[in-house]
């Protein structure tokens, strides 16, 4: 049992943190509420001139909706693409009883490791001499390049906590590998292959270099577009800060969803 | 065939890594090779292999130099704040105190928030003399309306605070969910010995972490850079390059002067040094999990 004194100290400590944490957060919320008067009032207020018009304009301007399209679309992509590769690859590499298994693991994590810019560089070239300067499809793949390293990290300790018995059941009964692959282990690694799927939608979604230095116009994503409200004339704040919820909103609810796992599955290979 | 067999094994792994190879090693190589040339896009004619010359530039710029400062105050003093309060939080939140549910949950949110919205959280907060922390000053009576984006030392330090503030929260949770398997009773057993809180925390607690502290620390190193975004949003590098870490003045000769033959030097630069202090860490922890599963 804690002693007075030290609840004290404990719960001082948990709301300074909590106040730290969430006031940038709620300050933001507010400010999405207020008109040209609350946010510039002088000296700030935290609820100003209640409106909704804010969102009222973020939604409708067609940019924007164009860019929250492309975040969809491309997040969907990466995880589509990082799940054909990893899938197979976290299998195979949580079955393979090798000297190669730690070397390949080894590269697994050097590559995560990497600094995004050293893959930037070539991309652009490249991309702008093959036409995918500026698309969805070239976004995707830069961001596979993160993405299926982190999801094959995280899936190998899904399929190795599936029992090898239930496997040789299936072996004996006739089936091949990739049939005992797709219909065994597939849907009993599927809560981890959920979670995976959503951690790599996530880290699609909150991307911001690759889609910063790789798209121009056509392909821009929203956590990118944001700024074009920071423009010449003037930082539109209301607008940003209503913008910012809409963008913040579906991986705030992804990750409460998957909070169980979140912790094991985001750190990737941290673990005591 | 029997499931325990590598047999058939390379046709799940193979396909894999051989389309990883190609989308990762090849750009990584290419990017050493782009350092090796002088590309210049605004004018006309075929690259040309100038050897070692970028770095033989690179370590006679100064504002290179600078950068690397930079990169070190925002690598070290984020991280060290990021292990040190995660460590207390992680401490206090196991107490299962009233709450602590719900701020398990809340400390989701900084690590999932895009970061470049993160950015903008923070610009919008310290907006001088209209933004939250304006507010909180009047509330308690101090004056906070400086432009504190407009000062190098204090810029910095909003840039470290941002950072510190996405990354701890993650850290606690971490480090809370390694303390998972340490039983109540055996704080009991050092609280009757007469331990106090923190002394009981300090001996058990602490030991219990350790491998966690290290594994963390490697990936917040690795990963402090990330914070990209961050500084793009907020101080654009400046002012005077006091928030400019290495990653940022690569991108700034890469996409704004058009230099990506520098730019390549400075971020294979970068990588290389970031690669011999961390490797062989990492290495050890592929090896580790090689050996533990199964």
């Amino acid at each position: 049992m804690l002693r007075t004194r030290e609840k004290l100290f404990c719960y001082g400590v948990a709301a300074l943190f909590i106040a730290f944490l969430l006031a940038p957060i709620l300050w933001m919320l507010s400010s999405s509420f207020k008109g040209p008067l609350g946010i510039f009032a002088k000296p700030p207020v935290l609820v100003g001139d209640v409106t909704l018009e804010n969102y009222r304009q973020v939604l409708s301007d067609k940019t924007f909706l164009r860019s929250f399209l492309n975040s969809i679309l491309v997040s969907a992509g990466t995880v589509l693409a990082s799940m054909l590769l990893a899938l197979p690859a976290a299998y195979g590499l949580s079955r393979l009883r090798s000297v190669a298994k730690a070397g390949l693991l080894s590269w697994v994590l050097l590559v995560r490791a990497a600094p995004g810019m050293i893959f930037v560089i070539p991309y652009f070239v490249a991309f702008n001499q093959i036409g995918l300067m500026d698309t969805r499809t070239g976004l995707i793949v830069i961001n596979t390049v993160f993405t299926a390293p982190l999801a094959i990290w995280i899936l190998i300790a899904f399929f190795d906590a599936i029992p090898l018995e239930i496997e040789e059941a299936a072996v004996v009964d006739g089936a091949t590998r990739w049939q005992t692959f797709l219909r065994v282990s597939l849907p009993m690694a599927a809560p981890g292959i959920v979670s995976a799927a959503i951690l790599v939608f996530i880290f699609s979604w909150n991307e911001f270099l690759f889609a910063l230095t790789l798209t121009q116009v056509e392909a821009k994503t929203a956590a990118v577009a944001i700024l074009n409200y920071m423009a010449y004339q003037g930082t539109e704040w209301g607008k940003i800060a209503a913008a910012g919820i809409i963008i913040l909103l579906p991986v705030a609810v992804f990750a409460v969803a998957i909070r169980k796992y979140f912790i094991q599955t985001a750190a990737g290979g941290v673990k005591g | 065939m029997s499931v325990s067999s590598n047999k058939g094994l390379w046709s799940f792994i193979l396909p894999t890594f051989l389309t990883l190879g190609a989308i990762t090693v090849t750009p990584i190589l290419a990017t050493f090779g782009i350092s090796l040339l002088y590309i210049n896009l605004t004018m006309p004619g075929p690259p040309m292999f100038v050897g070692l010359e970028n770095y033989a530039e690179l370590m006679a710029d100064s504002r290179f130099w600078n950068s690397a400062v930079v990169t070190a105050e925002l690598i070290f003093i984020p991280v060290a704040a990021q292990i040190a309060i995660g460590l207390l939080l992680a401490m206090v939140l196991k107490e299962k105190l009233a709450g602590t549910r719900w701020m398990r949950m809340a400390f989701l949110l900084p690590a999932v928030i895009p970061p470049a919205v993160s950015g903008l959280i923070w610009k919008l907060f310290i907006v001088p003399g209209a933004g939250g922390l304006a507010w909180l000053g009047g509330v308690f009576g101090a004056d906070m309306s400086l432009d504190l984006l407009s000062m190098p030392s204090s810029a910095l330090a909003v840039v470290i605070v941002a950072s510190v503030w996405t990354g701890t929260p993650f850290v606690a949770l971490l480090f809370l969910s390694s303390l998972e398997s340490v039983g109540d009773d055996q704080y009991e057993a050092a609280r009757i010995d007469g331990a106090s809180w923190f002394q009981s925390h300090w001996h058990i607690s602490l030991p219990e972490l350790r491998p966690a502290i290290i594994t963390v620390t490697v990936f917040r190193i690795l990963e402090a850079l990330a914070i990209f975004p961050i500084i793009f949003v907020l101080t654009g590098g400046g002012p005077a390059g006091s928030t400019e870490p290495v990653n940022y003045l690569a991108y700034v000769n890469g996409f704004e002067y058009l230099r990506v033959d520098y730019a390549a030097t400075i971020i294979v630069s970068f990588f290389i040094v970031m690669m011999a202090l961390c490797a062989p860490f990492l290495v050890g922890i592929a090896r580790r999990e090689a050996k533990e599963a199964r």
